[in-house]
């Protein structure tokens, strides 16, 4: 028994240390682990998700996502996340966030998280767990929108960090981050909510027409000074009599 | 008068008191008086802070603290045991959302402190905790209401009263239909006791704190906003000369 | 053929290069230091804006080039130790010292390097105009000029004729310099990345230029010099920072 408090007492018994709560900390030594070699950090993703496209305009910033595979989104404060890649790592991120908010929700001190802080805080976790060759295998965008400036940052899984009037994720980028430079470059400041969403459609509808991978199923969401605003699913208008005309690909019999 | 047997707690008294946890228990009882009021759809806890020094800024070392986005916690007793209890209360809601991924229910929580507190009746070499802890939440089950003693002992509540006025704030808590009130309501009854039960004549200053949790915040503790607080004040002073008018 | 079966999934690759091209040059009493804004991964640009010029002190600026993660990480690393530096010693570290501390730091991650070659530029405590280059492990040697990253193979070569007139033979009775005015300087830069920009896909969008021009020095030369803007630190500092920036091609 550990009489002292100072060891252990304060502190939550840690199962995987100590099962059993036996011995007091400094007499434990750590326990080496039979399977450290066949242990196996991520290599590949196993389930990816959604695909996501952003930009900035005059109000803040506008993201649109697609319903392909069932994926979070975290809405905290003024800014949102979202993400591709590995389910499992998307929730682990989900859960080490959630855990940084409420330590600084219960702080109580008045002081709260703007986009940059947390994009700053993903991209350091993002470059640690790289570093220690087991990274969470997603990309992130973060966006978000306090004292009247827009923000929008991407992160990988290698902790490679950017910000951009536009952003996009994996396959999207031979696609959709051509049309959406055309459309946004140099008008950040002057693009309206009308004009972002109807941009944001048009590439979508490319999208679903292009990219085998994507499904004509998405939502949009905004953030501004108001706070956060998510459209329910939306699906483009999209037209495929045309391929009955095409002649040479496939396996057309005249 | 005891001989020795109130030096230790890892010693009984040949009647099979702990005394050291009976002294716990008188600093919880000189201590300013804290409710909770579980209601309806939602908890109310209040507490009697007082002031013993006028130099101190308003508003800081609140005794009301934060444990996790839904739950709350009020102490009466020593004010760093309070302090050290409700980080410990925030280690253990971690843990839970750890383990198990989800928001932990506020019994998880009372339990585990329970079990903490308790061990520290158990030795030579520390003393009990001198307070004691209302814990407020609304969960997965609704609103939930739990005092932890210094015995490590704890209960579940409709309405909880510690510390110095807690037998007249029982007997009005024991006229109030609980179960019937909103949470809004709730915070007004609260003030109300709070300024009843505090002893203008013998007591020091007091400064009132006031925090909820229920659909208005949507689920989160807060403390009651600054318009809402200042109405129920007022009507809680403006009912206490009423009173001495009668 | 061997008998052992070989792996036949690739591990996670925790490096990525980035494209860019840094270079600096130093002065009698100044130096530059200059990079692209570009940052790329394979055929796609990533930004169009992201800074690979950093100033550190107020006679101090680092360029970095080569994994953007390792480099912004590695710039926030030594910026915060000469934070401390500052709080321990009351004054801003000398350059020498920042390019030893910069070998030490690269060196500590000798068996998993920082992917990124490093180019500092200032003013030494003499007053003197200083460059220092770096390998990825910690290698490093004062220059008179360097360029690293994408285009440094087409660069280099330019700067060793026209700084250190390799292959080229003074008239005689003459010798050739042996420091350049600072606005021959910034025309050398410049052509330098329209000329990247031109050849390499990697190089492009946009150019910052550093100068760090020691105390004392006139300014005449730079005020002449459109768009120039002053980011000294300090207002007490005698050395000062100055950045250029310029559109490159997009394309």
């Amino acid at each position: 028994m550990d009489h002292f408090p100072g060891t252990h007492w304060g502190k939550p018994r840690n199962d995987n240390i100590d099962a059993y709560g036996t011995y007091p900390l400094h007499a434990h030594q750590p326990r080496t682990d039979a399977f450290a070699d066949g242990v196996q950090r991520t290599q590949q993703p196993v389930v990816t998700g959604a695909s996501v496209l952003a930009l900035k305009y005059k109000d803040g910033i506008m993201m649109a996502a697609d319903n392909l595979a069932s994926y979070g989104s975290l809405a905290r404060f003024k800014d949102i996340q979202r993400a591709s890649g590995d389910m499992a790592d998307f929730q682990q991120l989900k859960h080490i966030l959630d855990t940084l908010l409420i330590e600084q929700f219960v702080q109580d001190d008045g002081h709260k998280f703007g986009p940059t802080e947390i994009y700053e805080y993903l991209s350091r976790l993002m470059y640690g767990r790289r570093s220690k060759m087991d990274p969470l295998w997603n990309s992130l965008l973060v966006g978000g929108f306090k004292d009247g400036k827009s923000f929008l940052g991407y992160v990988d899984l290698l902790g490679t960090t950017y910000s951009a009037p536009t952003l996009r994720n994996w396959v999207w980028r031979y696609i959709a981050q051509p049309l959406l430079r055309k459309s946004v470059e140099g008008r950040e400041d002057t693009l309206t909510e009308e004009e972002a969403v109807k941009i944001l459609e048009g590439c979508m509808k490319v999208l679903f027409y292009r990219d085998a991978r994507s499904l004509n199923k998405y939502q949009i969401a905004a953030v501004t000074e108001k706070g956060i605003w998510i459209s329910d699913s939306r699906s483009v208008e999209t037209e495929w009599a045309f391929a009955e005309g095409i002649r040479g690909y496939g396996a057309q019999t005249q | 008068m005891n001989s020795g047997y109130d030096l230790s707690s890892s010693t009984y008294s040949p009647d099979g008191r702990i005394f050291q946890v009976e002294y716990a228990n008188k600093a919880v009882e000189n201590s300013g008086t804290a409710i909770g009021l579980r209601v309806k759809d939602g908890v109310v806890l209040a507490l009697e802070k007082l002031v013993h020094s006028k130099l101190l800024v308003p508003g800081t070392n609140r005794r009301i603290q934060t444990v996790d986005r839904h739950i709350g916690i009020a102490t009466a007793g020593l004010l760093a045991d309070g302090r050290h209890l409700a980080s410990r209360a925030f280690d253990e809601s971690l843990n839970y959302r750890e383990t198990y991924r989800s928001e932990p229910p506020l019994s998880a929580i009372a339990e585990r402190l329970g079990l903490y507190v308790q061990a520290y009746t158990l030795y030579s070499s520390v003393r009990p905790f001198g307070i004691s802890a209302i814990l407020g939440a609304v969960d997965k089950d609704g609103p939930a209401l739990y005092v932890v003693e210094p015995s490590g002992i704890y209960y579940g509540y409709n309405g909880a009263a510690v510390g110095k006025g807690r037998q007249l704030a029982k007997t009005e808590l024991e006229k109030l239909k609980l179960s019937e009130l909103t949470t809004r309501e709730a915070v007004f009854e609260a003030a109300r006791i709070m300024h009843l039960v505090h002893d203008d004549s013998k007591d020091k200053e007091f400064e009132l704190e006031l925090s909820w949790i229920g659909a208005e915040t949507n689920g989160l503790h807060l403390p009651v906003p600054k318009d809402l607080f200042e109405e129920a004040d007022k009507k809680g002073r403006d009912a206490l000369d009423a009173d001495m008018e009668d | 053929m061997s008998p052992i079966s070989q792996p036949t999934s690739v591990a996670f690759n925790p490096y990525a290069e980035n494209g860019g091209t840094i270079l600096a040059i130093a002065g009698l009493d100044f130096a530059v230091v200059a990079g692209d804004t570009r940052q790329s991964e394979g055929y796609s640009i990533q930004t169009r804006y992201a800074p690979k010029v950093f100033r550190l002190t107020d006679k101090a600026t680092l360029a970095v080039n080569g994994f953007a993660a390792d480099g912004n990480i590695f710039v926030k690393t030594v910026k915060q130790r000469l934070e401390w530096y500052r709080h321990a010693h009351a004054k801003d570290m000398p350059l020498r010292a920042i390019a030893r501390l910069i070998q030490t730091m690269l060196y500590a991650k000798r068996f998993f390097p920082y992917y990124v070659y490093n180019i500092l530029g200032g003013i030494e405590e003499d007053g003197s105009g200083a460059v220092y280059s770096f390998d990825p492990v910690g290698s490093y040697e004062r220059e008179a000029c360097r360029a690293a990253g994408a285009a440094s193979s087409l660069i280099q070569p330019f700067l060793d004729n026209q700084i250190y007139f390799k292959n080229q033979v003074a008239v005689s009775g003459t010798s050739h310099p042996k420091h350049l005015p600072i606005l021959d300087v910034l025309s050398l830069v410049t052509d330098s990345f329209t000329s990247a920009t031109e050849r390499h896909i990697e190089v492009g969008d946009g150019l910052e230029i550093y100068v760090i021009v020691a105390s004392g020095r006139s300014l005449t030369e730079l005020s002449s010099i459109a768009g120039i803007e002053e980011v000294t630190g300090s207002a007490s500092a005698t050395d000062r920072v100055f950045v250029i920036r310029r559109e490159l091609k997009k394309d």
